[in-house]
């Protein structure tokens, strides 16, 4: 049989079994020619391969790392709008999730928190009442507008296992998690946006809630199905 | 930390899968990269490819079955908006790599390295791209040829004859030495 072309170089390739190996050996045995295109083509795979190998072990663009940790809003149709993604999410520089989950993509679920202004019972000295309180509530997190007099950032489990919420307002952020009589106030941070009257866009959170919530969860954060059981069991583990 | 706080602030479906699922695509990241330099051949188009290429799977989440190979299925996808990309292109009539000015992909991949612009380089912009695909799916990838030829959607003797045409064509730019 005639060795062509294709089979060296599915021979070079490892890609033969069987018969037609034994075949290909026995050629390149008798053929130097052939041996030597077998050769060529190793060497080929082997200087493409270290051509291309340094890609590899390079450090990954933050955008792309970013963008499988968070879902994209609208479809990317092009390089040009890519490129163009690509250097606004560089310029914005900490861009992350919260800018993703306080914004429109869950306003489908804003009627839930309608019922916000429904007065809510405190459970006393340190714990939530009023606004909060019913925020705390009924607020699927990263629903509420940016004007919102409290804005709840996100759920989480502590340790103990009781439904811990991040939220952020007038007063400044804190984090609140209840219990039998409410939601207890576990930490505050008081912050100048408060103060001068003047919301923090979303976006901004302040990074002191965030490294407690990490200090505090014992899991990754609510989704809003989980949300939204929680709040139809009033937040009772 | 930063994966933390990541991990804790995310919101989404299912959670755990979610996590699972990305940080799979994260560890293919690497792969894809180096797919996306050999053909888009720019080292910021082939950023802007595999960018494109995550977005599109994230979106497309859906088709992709847990337990089969998220790597192949991701090869599939970035090669067809590679292609997609150029048919557009040579529709607007733009030529985004001329032959000889084509960036460098190699070394550090990055801006020194479009500066110097290797014989690999300017061989691999001179093969026909059913060609090129063919050899970076196999001799740089390390596809199989069945692998190779499912990724492309063509049979495999077909795969493998434009593998020997785009060898011998680079053998020939690169000189016997290879």
């Amino acid at each position: 049989m005639t060795i062509t072309p294709e089979l060296i170089a599915a021979y070079a390739d490892g890609e033969l079994e069987g018969a037609e190996r034994d075949r290909v050996e026995q050629a390149l045995a008798q053929d130097p020619a052939l041996a030597r295109q077998v050769e060529a083509h190793r060497a080929l795979k082997a200087r493409l391969s270290a051509h291309f190998a340094p890609i590899l072990d390079a450090p990954l663009p933050e955008a792309l790392t970013r963008a499988v940790r968070a879902q994209p809003e609208a479809e990317v149709l092009s390089l040009d709008a890519a490129r163009k993604a690509r250097a606004a999410s560089a310029s914005s520089g900490t861009r992350s999730r919260w800018a993703w989950g306080a914004g429109a993509a869950l306003a489908a679920s804003l009627a839930l928190a309608v019922v916000l202004n429904r007065p809510a019972p405190s459970g006393g000295p340190g714990y939530a009442d009023g606004q909060l309180a019913a925020a705390l509530d009924t607020q699927l997190s990263g629903t509420s507008a940016a004007g919102a007099p409290v804005r709840v950032m996100l759920s989480f489990a502590n340790a103990k296992g009781d439904f811990c919420r991040g939220y952020s307002g007038q007063a400044g952020a804190g984090i609140a998690c209840r219990d039998a009589r409410g939601w207890r106030l576990e930490k505050a941070f008081g912050g100048s946006a408060g103060e001068e009257g003047v919301y923090r866009q979303a976006g901004s959170t302040d990074p002191r809630l965030m490294a407690a919530v990490q200090d505090m969860a014992s899991g990754p954060a609510l989704d809003a199905d989980a949300e939204k059981a929680a709040i139809a069991r009033h937040w009772k583990r | 930390m930063k994966r933390l706080v990541s991990s804790v602030l995310s919101i989404g479906k299912a959670r755990t899968l979610s996590d699972r699922f990305e940080s799979e695509m994260l560890a293919l990241l690497p792969r894809l990269r180096r797919f996306a330099a050999g053909l888009a051949r720019d080292p910021a188009r082939a950023d802007d490819l595999c960018q494109m290429t995550v977005e599109r799977a994230l979106r497309s989440r859906d088709q992709w079955q847990a337990g089969t190979r998220m790597d192949s299925w991701m090869y599939r996808i970035m090669r067809n908006l590679w292609i997609d990309e150029t048919r557009a292109a040579s529709r607007r009539g733009q030529t985004f790599v001329d032959e000889e000015a084509g960036a460098a992909v190699g070394a550090d991949g990055g801006q020194e390295a479009r500066a110097m612009l290797t014989d690999v380089d300017r061989a691999m912009a001179r093969l026909p791209d059913d060609q090129r695909e063919a050899v970076l799916l196999v001799m740089v990838e390390g596809w199989s040829y069945k692998e190779a030829a499912d990724i492309v959607g063509c049979p495999v003797g077909t795969l493998n004859s434009r593998l020997v045409r785009g060898r011998d064509a680079l053998l020939a730019l690169l000189g016997e030495a290879a």
